[in-house]
């Protein structure tokens, strides 16, 4: 990279085509275009603030306790207290944190993950090719909210950090499929070929040949994994095998649960933090609609037949 | 006496939200007799699929009828329904697709194709299907046990031919035919014409030929329409385009086409090998002026195989290419010439060392090309460099043609910045891209086809190399590019002395390029010499067939005659 | 023929790894669960040496090097033979999973081949009838409902359906004046209790078979050989299923062995919210009581489940795609 930025200072006067820019406005202009993803660029746009901003607009502390317990909702507690006296809507605030956040990092760290074995064994050849397959195949068999579960019993009480690396080791193995299949496609063209005739590096070709014509792909991959994060973080907390001193979506339904809100008829407890969760992942879902298009043109929302 | 066909004002236009409205079809007018051999020629973008697939109501989303009408048999099929439209297309109009190869449906076995057909028109009575069937085979040259097999375990041709069958059994009036041999190979191309000709002939119905290949198109049809730019520019009778075009664009393609067994061949900018003052020894001397490189740096292929691996276990392993021996010279231009499955890629493989041989040595200088490590095999692709077949398919879409020459200026030449990027607007004039540095900002998608090849011939310069690899370099671009680039390769061979292996399936360009030749057959060599020599006077069979199949106006004026 | 041996050995060694890496997976864990269990062991009476042997050979306690421990394991698995469930003591693990076996298999197994046919059909719809509302309609709440949790959407009917409507029963397999028997009452029990729990799973999982086969036929319309039978006058509806559908079946087939895995593990948390008493709720309950043997063993048990599956719908690919048989 450093070569082609010296050339352009050296010659003035040349301009150069903003490359990656322009890139990456079409992909965006592509989705924003897109209605369907358009939606879910501004949800989950209001999740991320909602999450970053949250000491500022929840009205409460995340464990302040002390209030009226089950109390409905009223001007004080918009939507209501729990069991143990906490303010519903500043829980449902805070938790937003836990989930973007895990939904970012365990979405990131499997893409990682599933990119560095996708791109090098759609890369090799022979036997170890054969032997990634079927730990890949392998992975993608075996039940992974189960294999959670065993995990998260073992490790009593690992919290996030714990939740969050489960995910990535029963995450990983769908992305590095699809993306195997895309470098496989992709080395197979006359240019790959033709950047070992200009003396390139194999690290090079995989990088700077192969990884960018998969943007869209790696894309669908982290939104596809974030999306199962959150899912698995929820369910793994609802179960009480995650940190349940923590604010999360997936707690507040746990001790909702564990409180019999279903007796007392607080269907606000188990309605809202479920809500949140499936539109943050619809958010996301949404998004994918238009990453699916930029990466198959068949999809593209077209007149009809 | 009533036209079959009657188009008027026809316009088609694509509409896809994001980019600018494309005019394909702009205002076309013709009609067509019953029983008439029409072709429709054009080169890419030309608007030709678009008109036949608007004819036959196939058109999709975002293509769309924007004016004129279109009359089949008196009615304008613009107006048809759905289930009428359906129902005329049994005795009515059929079509034949581009990309035959994949027109079947994978998992339904072909007489299933033929029953879906039947029972959608109840045209052939029940107790009819098997006798029609086969007669339907018969027609096409295939044997009848074909009607059990699935799509994928036919060949290419055998799928083409099948498709051809299933559009005969619609009893159609009208056929059009769209590039019907475009993806298959040279020799089979050549037989599916004369069935389809015969077909025609035989059967009666009024047929179209879409192609890109004047060539072909005159040497079967009896009227021509030339299309340029979503136009009809030329509309006569074959012979007339032949012997007298009117318009200037027909007379441009016709001018790309000539003879490989003529005396004297030319082509706009070419003119024959031994008319220029350019000996072989000429070249070779030049060669060791430029930078004092010795001769001793000659490709040597020894007594060659290679095997593959049977595909499936149980099969047979493939003998892609069958002891071959030949030298590459410095300077020496050198033709490999063959249908696919010739063996001709392969041995490009073997000689820029992607693949190792099975028997016998590759030798490039001292070097033996199968024994090289990592590091050496960078020595060899700075001296050894490929020309790919597909210009659309050889350069990475997100990279900028500065990118693509900067890299192999950086890794052989060792240049570093301004140096570097002098190099590469270098690089950019000799092909003949100027103004260079507009071009060296571009993106391939920016660029046409002849364009593309020009900056792939430039990367393979890049390095200096003294050999030059090109497989089927234009093959891909439209005939009126391709004199273009192959004059740009002559060029450069006389300018900078490097020698070039040229492999292909087309005889006349070999011709234009090349001193000596090599026709592959299964993997051997069944026929080596002068090219101008060979070309005259084949003798083995196999060369001659290939000569035959080079699509020639001047043989269709013979037969007319 | 290639192709079937080629599946049945792949079958093998995954079941191979699967059995495998349940015996690692206690091995690999930070500190020892075997005090703990057998702490909790202890408290229902006391534990015998052949209990204890079992609970280490279970655990990994170091009993002869690893590789003898490994292969008592195999043995125990083949035998069937997973020792003594602690909570439910003195029940042995293997008896625990064969009465819950049965609920979640009708359950699990039945209801997803449900929401995948209709899921299919649906999908060939939406595609067929691209951007009309009978495309947008499905597609968008299909996609809606696959991003529930599966327990929230449970938790939702139980309190809806369950408890403020009173329309079906809020816990358990069968009522509790109901015995276990092959009559017409107990069958209609079993399906009235299991209505709430098949309708969660429907829901959440029907969307991703929508969506699956919606994109796989929409590839398989821009096809050529659809375009062909179109020139071809082929009715609408034979180049609908027997063209564009019968092709894009196969990916989502595919697509159909991966995903299950998803929809078992959904299941678990299911059973948990309806306290149904499946494979799943089992597991949650040897979770909570740290029921390690029962734990294992259940979770082998689910893994060889959804491989059995998985080698089903491999084969059934098999008999769809004629260029798997050459």
């Amino acid at each position: 990279m450093t070569t082609t930025q010296n050339i352009s200072t050296a010659a003035p006067g040349v301009t150069k085509p903003p490359r990656r820019f322009t890139f990456i406005t079409r992909s965006t202009a592509t989705l924003w275009a897109n209605w369907k993803s358009r939606l879910g660029l501004i949800i989950l746009a209001c999740f991320i603030l909602v999450a970053i901003f949250a000491p500022l607009l929840a009205p409460y502390g995340a464990s302040q306790d002390g209030f009226e317990r089950n109390a409905d909702a009223s001007a004080a507690h918009w939507f209501g207290t729990t069991a143990a006296g906490e303010d519903v809507l500043s829980q449902l605030i805070y938790g937003s944190q836990i989930s973007v956040a895990v939904g970012f990092i365990a979405g990131l760290l499997s893409t990682i993950v599933a990119m560095v074995i996708g791109l090098s064994w759609g890369y090799i050849r022979g036997f170890g090719a054969d032997v990634i397959n079927f730990i890949v195949n392998l992975f993608l068999v075996i039940p992974g909210l189960p294999l959670m579960i065993v995990i998260a019993a073992y490790l009593q009480n690992g919290g996030l950090v714990m939740i969050v690396a489960v995910i990535v080791i029963t995450g990983w193995a769908w992305g590095a499929r699809v993306l195997r299949a895309q470098t496989q496609t992709l080395r197979s063209r006359d240019f790959v070929t033709a950047a070992r005739f200009s003396g390139e590096p194999a690290w090079r070709i995989v990088f700077k040949e192969i990884l960018p014509n998969m943007t869209s792909i790696i894309a669908g991959g982290f939104f596809g994994a974030a999306t199962s994060a959150i899912l698995a973080e929820a369910g793994l907390e609802f179960l009480g095998l995650g940190d349940s001193s923590i604010v999360s979506w997936g707690t507040i339904l746990y001790w909702a649960q564990n409180s019999n809100a279903l007796l007392t008829g607080q269907w606000i407890l188990l309605f809202a933090p479920g809500l949140c969760i499936a539109l943050l992942a619809l958010s996301l879902t949404l998004i994918n609609f238009g990453v699916d298009a930029i990466s198959n043109p068949r999809l593209r929302e077209g007149k009809s037949r | 006496m009533n036209p079959i066909l009657e188009v008027k004002n026809l316009s088609v236009v694509y509409e896809s939200s994001g980019f600018n409205a494309l005019q394909a079809v702009d205002h076309v007018s013709f009609a067509l007799e019953a029983g008439e051999f029409v072709g429709l020629v054009g080169e890419s973008g030309s608007g030709k699929s678009t008109l036949g697939l608007a004819i036959t109501r196939l058109q999709k989303s975002p293509a769309r009828t924007n004016g004129g009408e279109i009359f089949f048999r008196g009615k304008d099929i613009r107006e048809l329904d759905a289930e009428t439209l359906r129902q005329q297309r049994q005795g009515g109009f059929a079509m034949v697709l581009q990309s035959g190869m994949n027109a079947l449906n994978p998992v339904r076995t072909i007489r299933n194709h033929f029953i879906d057909i039947f029972r959608a028109h109840g045209h052939v009575g029940k107790s009819g299907w098997d006798a029609r069937q086969i007669d339907l085979m018969e027609k096409v040259g295939l044997p009848k046990e074909t009607l059990a097999r699935f799509p994928g375990e036919l060949s290419g041709g055998m799928r083409q031919r099948v498709s051809i069958a299933l559009a005969l059994s619609l009893e159609p009036q009208l056929m059009v035919f769209d590039e019907p041999t475009t993806a298959l190979d040279v020799l089979v191309q050549q037989a599916i014409m004369d069935t389809i000709k015969s077909l025609q002939k035989s059967e009666g119905f009024t047929a179209v030929l879409v192609s890109h290949d004047l060539g072909v198109v005159l040497e079967s049809t009896q009227r021509v329409l030339v299309m340029h730019e979503g136009r009809i520019v030329e509309d006569a009778p074959s012979r007339d385009i032949l012997e007298n075009p009117q318009d200037e664009y027909t007379r441009m393609l016709l001018s790309h086409y000539a003879d490989p067994r003529a005396e004297v061949v030319e082509l706009p900018g070419f003119p024959d090998r031994a008319r220029r003052d350019t000996g072989a020894a000429a070249r070779t001397s030049g060669a060791t002026a430029r930078d004092g490189r010795s001769s001793d740096s000659a490709i040597v292929v020894d007594h060659v195989s290679k095997v593959y691996p049977p595909p499936r276990r149980g099969e047979q392993a493939v003998t892609a290419v069958d002891d071959v021996s030949f030298t590459l010279e410095p300077g020496q231009s050198l033709a490999l010439v063959g249908a696919s499955g010739s063996g001709k890629s392969t041995i490009a493989k073997l000689i820029t060392g992607i693949e190792k041989p099975t028997a016998g040595t590759v030798t490039f200088g001292q070097l033996d090309v199968a024994q090289l490590g990592r590091r050496q095999i960078r020595e060899l692709h700075k001296n050894v460099q490929m020309i790919f077949q597909d210009p659309y398919s050889a350069l990475n879409p997100l990279h900028t043609v500065e990118y693509t020459l900067t890299r192999p200026v950086v890794n052989f030449g060792g240049l570093r910045g301004p140096a570097a990027r002098k190099r590469v607007l270098e690089l950019l004039e000799t092909v003949g891209l100027a103004p260079v540095e507009q071009f060296a900002a571009k993106l391939p998608h920016q660029l046409s086809g002849g364009q593309r090849q020009r900056v792939v011939i430039a990367r393979a310069l890049a390095s200096n190399p003294q050999v030059l690899i090109a497989d089927e370099p234009v093959s891909m671009l439209d005939v009126s590019l391709r004199a273009g680039v192959l004059a740009l390769l002559e060029d450069l061979r006389e300018q900078w002395g490097v020698s070039m292996l040229y492999i292909t399936h087309d005889l006349l360009s070999a011709r234009l390029v090349t001193d000596n030749i090599m026709v592959l057959n299964g993997g051997r060599v069944v026929e080596r010499g002068n090219t101008a020599q060979v070309l005259q006077h084949p003798e083995d069979e196999y060369t001659i067939r290939l000569l035959d199949a080079v699509p020639n106006p001047a043989r269709a004026r013979g037969a007319a005659v | 023929m290639v192709y079937v041996l080629r599946r049945i050995g792949f079958f093998l060694l995954t079941l191979w790894a699967a059995v495998t890496l349940n015996f690692l997976l206690p091995r690999m864990m930070p500190g020892s669960p075997t005090d703990a269990a057998i702490a909790k062991l202890a408290q229902n009476g006391p534990v015998t040496d052949a209990t204890r042997k079992a609970i280490e050979a279970q655990l990994g306690v170091p009993d002869g090097n690893i590789l003898e421990q490994y292969f008592g394991y195999l043995h125990q698995v083949l035998t069937l033979d997973f020792g003594v469930s602690y909570t439910f003591y003195p029940q042995s693990v293997s008896e625990m999973i064969w009465q819950a076996f049965p609920y979640t298999i009708v359950l699990v197994g039945f209801v997803t081949i449900i929401a995948f046919i209709l899921g299919t059909l649906i999908g060939v719809l939406t595609a067929w009838k691209r951007n009309t509302w009978l495309d947008a309609l499905p597609t968008l709440s299909g996609s809606f409902a696959s991003t529930f949790p599966y327990f929230w959407t449970a938790l939702l009917l139980l309190f809806f359906a369950g408890y403020v409507l009173h329309l079906f029963p809020t816990s358990g397999a069968f009522g509790p004046t109901a015995t276990p028997a092959f009559t017409w009452d107990f069958f209609m029990d079993v399906l009235y209790h299991a209505a709430l729990p098949a309708l969660t799973i429907l829901i959440t999982s029907l969307g991703g078979w929508i969506i699956g086969m919606r994109n796989a036929m929409i590839n398989t319309l821009g096809d050529d050989y659809v375009t062909f039978a179109e020139a071809n006058g082929l009715k609408g509806r034979t180049v609908a299923i027997r063209y564009a559908a019968r092709n894009a079946i196969l990916p989502n087939l595919t697509g159909f062995g991966l995903a299950l895995g998803g929809v078992v593990g959904g299941s678990v948390l299911v059973e948990q919210v309806f306290g149904y008493p499946g494979i799943g709720y089992l597991l949650f309950n040897a979770v909570i009581g740290q029921d390690y043997p029962l734990m294992q063993a259940l979770f082998l048990m689910i893994t060889v489940s959804v491989l059995i599956a998985n080698f089903l719908v491999d084969i059934m690919y098999g008999v769809l795609d004629p260029r798997t048989r050459r």
